[in-house]
């Protein structure tokens, strides 16, 4: 067996295995954490389904981050959406035959890679030369930039200057999610290729330990998914009625 | 550490998932139908198959930009070379269609990897009777 390839598919098992144990961990403490207030930023949705619209317009074009910041929303979405092309691309070495919506998706993501590479250089100059934010910057704000970026200039480079044999990764990669273990495709070895699933691989590994957290975490913040209904309907976390009450009925009439 | 706990179970989980879907072994590939010749003793095509395999799009991209802009024809890579020695005929005397399925050459790994062939929308993707064999270009006008 050849070094690389079991080096780069027993790291894709381990990573994917850390991604998603302490992921789901993560998202595990996230939804157990009480909520003992009511606390959604206002004017805020008066019903389930206006929530559900609010987190969606939250995750879909960052309305709040629109309201507060200009700069950060433009260069945030720009960023964001190109890299749903491009992960939607890539979808292209794990399955076969490739589905319809990953074939037109191609061309675009092919260009999206400018604009992913554009938006995360313009969060890298807001981060490195906007005093304020660069006086609270930590090394793993640098950390998430840099590991992208990585991805973006040695995926970008593949596609445009220094090709590898395409054919022969995604049979690699097919062989990984077959769990053919130690008996995989050989893997390609073009040094950017394996530039870039080294930097993917190290991402997958520090996501469930880091601000990416951001992804499952926008889902559980109190200030945008609460119902704005406290006179409507009392809120109460049930350990605090099970502490302090006899039955939470005996309360409501006070 | 109950985390510690949960990921022994996972373990065993995934040793048991493997074992089962482990053993199946096989992975999709493409079949690459094979060329009429080999190019020479040593080499199969024009440039080492490591190479062509990386760099054939790139080779016709300046092979047509060379052409429709400069007008120089006789180069070393040329699309009508590729597809008379490459493109085979099956029993019935038929040769495969560019545009659906995946036994035309370049379609076995183009569908494969999700990859669109521009080419043919003018190019002809069968080979030509008028050709000579010796991978030579066209010398027509």
């Amino acid at each position: 067996m050849e070094f690389w390839t079991a080096f780069y598919a027993i790291s894709f098992y381990v990573a994917t295995l850390i991604f998603l144990v302490f992921g789901g961990h993560k998202v595990y403490q996230y939804a157990v954490t009480p909520a003992p207030l009511k606390i959604p930023t206002t004017p805020a949705p008066v019903t389930t389904s206006g929530v559900v619209v609010r987190l969606l317009l939250e995750v879909t074009i960052f309305k709040s981050l629109f309201r507060s910041n200009k700069w950060i929303w433009l260069f945030a979405l720009i960023f964001h959406l190109a890299l749903w092309i491009v992960l939607i691309r890539h979808l292209r070495y794990f399955i076969d035959p490739v589905w319809a919506i990953v074939a037109l998706a191609q061309p675009f993501g092919k260009y999206g890679s400018f604009a992913m590479l554009f938006g995360l250089f313009a969060l890298l100059a807001r981060r490195m030369f906007v005093a304020r934010i660069c006086y609270i910057s930590t090394p793993s704000d640098y950390l998430m930039l840099f590991l992208l970026l990585a991805i973006g200039i040695s995926g970008t480079l593949i596609s445009f200057v220094t090709h590898t044999d395409i054919i022969q990764f995604k049979a690699f990669m097919l062989s990984v999610l077959n769990f053919n273990f130690f008996n995989w495709q050989t893997i390609p070895t073009d040094t950017m290729l394996l530039v870039h699933l080294t930097a993917v691989i190290l991402l997958m590994i520090v996501f469930p330990f880091s601000k990416l957290l951001h992804v499952p975490g926008v889902f559980f913040s109190p200030t945008r998914n609460q119902v704005d209904n406290p006179r409507e309907k009392r809120h109460v976390a049930p350990w605090a009625v099970k502490e302090f009450e006899t039955s939470p009925a005996s309360t409501t009439s006070e | 550490m109950k985390i510690l706990k949960n990921l022994r179970k996972l373990g065993f989980g995934l040793l048991l998932v493997t074992t089962v879907v482990g053993a199946s072994g096989e992975v999709p590939m493409p079949e690459i139908p094979k060329a009429k010749q080999n190019f020479s003793a040593e080499q199969s095509c024009i440039e080492p198959t490591d190479i062509m395999r990386r760099q054939h799009g790139t080779f016709l991209k300046h092979y047509r930009n060379d052409t429709t802009r400069r007008g120089i024809r006789a180069i070393q890579y040329n699309l009508v070379a590729c597809i008379n020695c490459h493109v085979t005929a099956d029993e019935s005397g038929n040769y495969p269609n560019v545009h659906k399925g995946s036994e035309h050459f370049c379609r076995s790994c183009h569908s494969y990897a999700a990859v669109n062939v521009d080419c043919f929308q003018c190019h002809t993707s069968q080979p030509q009777e008028s050709f000579s064999s010796d991978m030579g270009p066209v010398q027509s006008d």
